[in-house]
């Protein structure tokens, strides 16, 4: 792992709420991205994936402690800084583009309007500046009639248009690292190529690095260079996609990727049980109970990352 | 020209269903027991003197066609007359709806005033101090009724305090000249001070009390919708791009408040100007609804029809200025 990471996750652990009812999601993730590069964040519902996205933006939700670990941006710790230095850094540093992106613009606010006023906010610009920026930005994402479309709202866009807005919302002051939030579920496979393409084809001009967050392994060896697996709160294998993906370790890994692989017609290959709800800090592998492989030394300890055939896996038994 | 035409189309619903209304007061009230014959003659009087009034108020005739009668003078803009104060309605009316509408909207700002933002305030942060005490005042608010607050606040501010007027309406040494018949806005042209000045502190009880009740449900939806508006992926969107917390609130989430609570001031205002009677009764308010109400224990036809029907059009008034608003705050309305 080189020294400068544009983003460095280490041990970050998580608990949200206290007492009887307190759940600790979060049980160490470690987690970096390179300048310039695309990683793609795995796992089931429920295994922590966008709840790492808002620890690195401060936004976790109210209740949220973060128990441990560190969140680097450029080197600069993330974690403890205040929500006005935060604030700095959401949407010109690092962006964020959730799923569903009609529901992220302002139904009663025009699309040019919401764009202009990022930029307004982070870069300065005036009022005029600002609303060519968002003309051009528009124009950029392949929005046709751009300058008449700016003046829009919402509900006048398609989905794919809307799709194109957001991104040109994301994206409007260069951040060097978009994290795309299951960008494409949702869609209809020829337009979530679409969107992929275009997400990848900005990300690229702009130098940024791309954090895209799913559960569809299939997107995301199509698009990511390195794969991150997330299963309950921890990282179960990462590394360069054709390793992880194409030859996986862990068993958690193969089996997702099994699971994967016999979508279609007839019989789906899922994983025995759910993701389960970590009340506490787990002292031992989370997935042990569903793994085919477990053995009772999976139940004494976590399993640290170590290095096997060039990716990372947190497991004993890979 | 799209909202010329819109507004053309509404004028033809409202005319529609105010049809409608008189239809049904119409039936209602005659078929309600009472008579007002015996009412104006007594029950003493001859069979002769009673048939003849009823034969002068039209009573005789077959209820459709006294209301085919009624249709036809309501048309030419005549909506008959009160036998209990002897005056054409419309002189009645003219009299008294001011004084409604005068009470309606001085209640209306004192409930936009003390809800609307306590209820963005406490919709920002769920179970913060002001999320508590919004929670304890709607609480309050809808559970208890007006007139019981209006007897409350004359106990304490006329009988115990001494510092407002007593409950006697709207009296005055000296009346402003009329101009428009609002007591407060012929004081203000006039520019007599005094009557201004007493005019303000007879309106201030009745107006808090009302504004208080009406102010409880419309702080409940201002708080809820800021609530929704607040944990909404638009405004998650705006903050995880860095947007300061004053345009996430005031920008971004009070626009899509404002539609929903509108549309609820709109339903208070029109509620309050249809006439409070519990309100006009226990501050003597000479409004329309005390006016509606005298006029139906006395079976006094005319008047109780034309309230009914004022009460009807200034509802469908105020929601079409509403919907005319909407079109200006909710982009979604204007394609």
């Amino acid at each position: 792992m080189s020294v400068e990471a544009l983003l460095e996750i280490q041990g970050l652990r998580v608990s949200i709420g206290t007492g009887a009812t307190s759940v600790v999601p979060l049980q160490g993730v470690d987690l970096s991205v390179q300048y310039g590069t695309r990683v793609a964040l795995v796992g089931e519902s429920g295994s922590g994936k966008s709840l790492t996205a808002a620890a690195v933006l401060g936004m976790l939700p109210s209740g949220s402690v973060v128990e441990a670990g560190s969140v680097r941006l450029d080197g600069a710790e993330l974690i403890g800084l205040p929500d006005r230095r935060m604030r700095d850094i959401r949407g010109r540093r690092v962006a964020i583009m959730f799923q569903n992106p009609r529901a992220s613009l302002n139904p009663v606010l025009t699309i040019g309007g919401q764009i202009a006023e990022v930029v307004r906010v982070h870069e300065g610009l005036t009022r005029r500046e600002s609303q060519e920026r968002a003309i051009e930005l528009l124009d950029q994402m392949g929005i046709a009639d751009a300058k008449r479309r700016a003046h829009d709202y919402v509900h006048q866009y398609s989905g794919g248009m809307a799709q194109r807005a957001a991104l040109a919302m994301a994206l409007s002051c260069r951040p060097s690292l978009l994290i795309a939030d299951e960008p494409t579920s949702g869609l209809d496979a020829t337009l979530q190529q679409q969107v992929l393409e275009l997400v990848t084809e900005q990300t690229d001009s702009m130098g940024s690095s791309l954090l895209l967050i799913t559960h569809d392994i299939g997107l995301a060896s199509s698009t990511c260079s390195e794969t991150v697996v997330m299963y309950a709160g921890r990282v179960m294998e990462s590394g360069p996609t054709e390793r992880v993906v194409g030859d996986p370790r862990n068993p958690y890994t193969s089996e997702l990727v099994r699971a994967y692989r016999n979508v279609g017609p007839g019989r789906m290959n899922s994983i025995p049980g759910t993701v389960p709800v970590l009340r506490d800090f787990v002292a031992r592998c989370s997935f042990a109970d569903r793994c085919p492989l477990a053995e009772d030394r999976c139940r004494e300890s976590v399993p640290v990352p170590r290095a096997v055939d060039g990716r990372e896996v947190a497991c004993l038994i890979a | 020209m799209a909202i010329a035409r819109y507004v053309v189309r509404r004028l033809g619903y409202l005319a529609i269903a105010l049809f409608i209304v008189s239809l049904i007061t119409f039936v209602v009230t005659r078929v309600l027991p009472g008579n007002p014959v015996y009412l104006i003659v007594g029950v003493q009087a001859d069979q002769a003197i009673a048939d003849a009034v009823a034969v002068r108020l039209g009573l005789d005739l077959p209820v459709q066609e006294q209301y085919l009668r009624y249709l036809g003078q309501l048309f030419l803009g005549d909506l008959g007359s009160s036998w209990r104060t002897g005056n054409p309605v419309s002189f009645d009316l003219a009299a008294r709806w001011p004084a409604t509408i005068e009470l309606a909207s001085v209640a209306l700002l004192v409930a936009l005033l003390w809800s609307i933002p306590l209820g963005i305030v406490a919709g920002l942060r769920e179970r913060s101090a002001s999320d508590r005490i919004a929670s304890a005042l709607s609480g309050f608010g809808v559970s208890i009724p007006e007139f019981w607050l209006g007897m409350v606040l004359i106990l304490v501010f006329f009988g115990i305090l001494g510092i407002a007027p007593p409950p006697l309406g709207r009296t005055l040494g000296d009346i402003p000249p009329v101009v428009t018949g609002f007591l407060l806005v012929d004081a203000l042209i006039d520019g007599d001070g005094t009557a201004l000045g007493a005019a303000l502190r007879q309106i201030v009880l009745p107006a808090t009390t009302l504004g208080f009740v009406i102010g409880a449900p419309l702080l409940r939806t201002t708080r809820t919708f800021m609530r929704e508006a607040m944990l909404s992926q638009y405004v998650r969107s705006a903050k995880a791009l860095g947007l300061p917390h004053r345009s996430i609130v005031l920008r971004h989430a009070l626009p899509n408040v404002l539609l929903p609570v509108t549309t609820m001031l709109a339903m208070l205002y029109g509620y309050l100007l249809g006439g409070t009677v519990l309100v006009e009764y226990v501050f003597a308010w000479p409004g329309i609804g005390k006016y509606a109400v005298d006029s139906i224990s006395s079976s006094d036809y005319a008047p109780v029809m034309a309230a009914v029907l004022l009460s009807a059009v200034s509802y469908l008034l105020v929601y079409l200025v509403t919907d005319l608003l909407h079109f200006f705050i909710d982009p979604r309305t204007r394609s």
